[in-house]
């Protein structure tokens, strides 16, 4: 065995030189490409995880302001809400005071109508009576017509107050005597005598025809009214059956 | 009948320097390494290519290597670890050059190799321990232990130069002997083998390698544990 000494150091001069070559030409570009890539993708990273917060910061704000608007959307709803229902009310109040006064005026129209009604009811009640009256007086004989009612005239004078009876033809003033028809000589000296004696005095009069009266005599002054006729009993029973009515509507 | 490889003819004489094939052998690897360093240092992109990313494998496979057994940064090894690898695998793969016979098959290059690694263990050692911090290891667990520790170095060194010469000389000499008895084509399983053979015993020096100046660097193999908690990290 025999060791080649030059080949020995020749080898261990080019394993030298051959180490520094491949650290300047192979190892160390490729250690420091591998690191650039690494300090790159670090990078790259870094940049994602910024790009990830910021993503996540405007997420977040806008789900902020979501919820923003949400609260906003909601206020202008509960507000509207509110108005609408202050809007209402004040137009139910409204219409019910429209209501209310239209229901008044119809009331009232309609008691007016009512009322209306009832007094035309009550003209036709009194022409039919006065009509249903003088054609059932036709039938009697004409002296029906006023001896009936001479006592019943007289009984009037007697219920009248003192005063009034007193002002009955004072001064030689004449009362006018109203009958339904002319009368006779016999019938005003009938109807004298049972004035005078109701009166105690003389009492002169005029007669007058108002064929309205039916049947029956009246007497006017200026201030007192003595009737007795079927026309003025007619009226009241007439103004009776009607005041019953109204008491019964009410 | 294939001669022997314990003696080497001179091919030609460079004045009084007698250039053997192992150095002509390895003047090649060493053209080719650098060309193709070139190459790649010319096309190097964030953006790597096949070729690219197959020698950034391989430069991290040994950093990672030299991670795990120095616990260190791989740095300032890598140039270390990495060319004895590199050369060593091209060189025993040379073989399969009709004609070559890879510069490992000699011991003279196996030695340069062991001895490289050794100066470079001193080296380490005293960059990072200091002259009396290394030397102090060799009193490791006591004085007593100076004389063996230091007939350790020099039987280590031995012991890579014997290995790496015995598997890559008997691959050649076997395949050799082989190819002078049976024909062209039988040896290719036995150059397979060899492929294999080679690529092992690359990574058996290299870690050899690795394992020695961690031994050195950390005082009996036994890491800091601030710098075990610096490479966990990474």
């Amino acid at each position: 065995m025999r060791i080649d000494w030059w080949t020995l150091g020749l080898q261990a001069i080019n394993l030298l030189v051959l180490m520094w070559i491949l650290s300047r030409f192979l190892f160390r570009p490729i250690a420091q490409i591998i690191a650039q890539r690494q300090a790159a993708a670090d990078s790259i990273l870094n940049e994602a995880k910024s790009a990830q917060e910021k993503a996540e910061a405007a997420e977040q704000q806008a789900h902020k302001m979501a919820d923003d608007a949400a609260a906003a959307r909601q206020g202008l709803i509960d507000a509207a809400t509110g108005e609408a229902e202050k809007e209402k009310q004040a137009l139910l109040s409204a219409a019910r005071a429209e209501a209310d006064t239209l229901r008044n005026t119809a009331r009232k129209e309609a008691e007016r109508i009512r009322q209306s009604e009832a007094a035309l009811a009550e003209d036709r009640a009194s022409r039919l009576a006065v009509d249903i009256t003088a054609r059932l007086f036709e039938r009697l004989p004409p002296e029906a017509r006023i001896d009936g009612f001479i006592d019943g005239l007289a009984d009037g004078l007697v219920k009248l107050p003192q005063t009034t009876r007193d002002e009955l033809g004072a001064a030689g003033s004449r009362v006018t005597l109203k009958a339904s028809r002319a009368l006779s000589k016999a019938e005003e000296q009938s109807i004298h005598t049972a004035l005078t004696k109701a009166l105690g005095r003389d009492l002169a009069f005029t007669v007058a025809i108002d064929p309205s009266l039916i049947a029956g005599l009246e007497i006017e002054t200026e201030h007192a009214a003595v009737r007795n006729s079927f026309r003025n009993d007619l009226n009241r029973v007439v103004h009776t059956l009607t005041e019953r009515g109204d008491s019964k509507d009410a | 009948m294939t001669r022997s490889p314990l003696i080497l003819e001179p091919l030609f004489m460079i004045g009084p320097v007698p250039i053997t094939r192992p150095v002509v052998t390895t003047w090649a690897i060493m053209a080719v390494l650098t060309l193709f360093g070139l190459l790649l240092r010319a096309h190097l992109a964030n953006r790597p290519g096949k070729l690219q990313s197959a020698a950034e494998l391989v430069t991290e496979a040994i950093d990672h290597q030299i991670s795990e057994v120095l616990q260190r940064d791989p740095a300032p090894y890598r140039a270390l670890v990495g060319t004895v690898f590199l050369f060593i695998l091209v060189a025993n793969w040379s073989s399969l050059m009709p004609g070559t016979e890879p510069p490992t098959a000699t011991l003279e290059t196996d030695a340069a190799l062991a001895l490289i690694v050794l100066a470079s263990t001193i080296w380490f050692g005293i960059r990072v321990q200091g002259v009396a911090g290394y030397f102090a290891t060799f009193a490791q667990p006591s004085w007593a232990m100076i004389p063996l520790n230091l007939l350790e170095q020099i039987t280590r060194a031995f012991s890579m130069i014997v290995r790496l010469f015995g598997n890559i000389m008997s691959g050649v000499f076997v395949v050799g002997i082989v190819l002078s008895l049976a024909g062209l084509l039988v040896p290719i399983p036995l150059m397979a083998l060899d492929l294999l053979t080679g690529a092992v015993q690359a990574y058996i020096f290299a870690i050899l390698s690795c394992v020695f100046i961690g031994a050195a660097v950390n005082g009996e193999n036994d890491p800091p544990q601030d710098e075990h908690r610096k490479w966990d990290t990474t």
